[in-house]
């Protein structure tokens, strides 16, 4: 059973290479493997930037060269770790304020040459307050739920 | 509604789990109830509404003999369950990535472009 009353998400995977290479993978390129639907700005990113240091920025640009913030490098520990601020409550819409960002950790360790274990966790969910509220809103509010499903449906074309 | 809200919801991404959804934001059903206003059998919605249970956005409860479905009124719940998805497939996508990849990187190449 997950325990619902704590604000975090946890996920790990092992891959099959050097640990360098895993951290390089994660940080470097992460346009080769992250979802590409999953972008903020108005059209598809083209690459993922992460500046490699503490206090770095972490955002997309696209193909005309707009940029859009996802989040700050907030821990710069290469080969082993790296921390962000993750901007993005469940509105999908970035909010600047450090207060209200929750923190994914990614930590990176080695269990042979060409073995690594990763592991995230997403931890402070909570801190998307005003996103939580605008969930709970959107679920108590008379039939607001299927209002919003119905403007997602429509503009999906999946009904 | 713009493209990231629509990620944001896509633990929905099916029609016919987003009609279910629908449904019981009006308020708690029974499989039969949902069956019977949909045009899909009722192990269908079943299938379709164990895997909303088990994104956290759909509980169960029993009532006598039958059981009923309701949203899930937990926020925590749903962002947790927000979240996973969303990690569960961008991991999964990395580690795929990953071993499939060549060495290289922006910020190897950012130093060479920087020679040039």
């Amino acid at each position: 059973m997950p325990q619902i009353e704590e604000a975090v998400v946890r996920k790990s995977v092992r891959v099959g290479v050097p640990v360098e290479r895993a951290f390089s993978v994660f940080v470097e390129q992460m346009e080769t493997w992250w979802p590409a639907e999953h972008h903020i700005g108005a059209q598809p990113f083209e690459t993922i930037f992460v500046e490699p240091r503490t206090g770095g920025r972490w955002y997309e640009r696209d193909a005309q060269g707009n940029e859009c913030n996802w989040g700050r490098v907030l821990a710069w520990g290469p080969p082993h770790s790296v921390t962000f601020s993750w901007h993005l409550g469940p509105d999908w819409r970035f909010n600047p304020d450090l207060a209200k960002a929750s923190e994914v950790e990614i930590r990176f360790t080695a269990e042979g040459p060409s073995a690594t274990l990763v592991e995230l966790t997403h931890s402070c969910l909570e801190r998307h307050g005003e996103g939580y509220e605008q969930l709970r809103s959107m679920l108590d509010g008379p039939n607001a739920w299927a209002n919003t499903l119905a403007a997602f449906a429509k503009a999906a074309g999946a009904l | 509604m713009d493209a990231y809200l629509q990620s944001g919801l896509e633990a929905l991404g099916d029609a016919t789990r987003m009609a279910i959804f629908q449904k019981l934001a009006k308020g708690p059903l029974a499989v039969n109830e949902l069956a019977g206003t949909l045009p899909v059998s009722r192990p269908a919605v079943s299938q379709h509404l164990k895997v909303l249970k088990d994104a956290g956005l759909v509980t169960d409860t029993r009532d006598g003999t039958r059981r009923l479905y309701q949203l899930n009124p937990e926020g925590i719940a749903l962002l947790r369950a927000h979240f996973d998805r969303v990690w569960e497939k961008a991991m999964s996508a990395f580690q795929a990535t990953a071993e499939q990849s060549k060495p290289r990187g922006k910020h190897a190449a950012d130093r060479r472009s920087r020679r040039t």
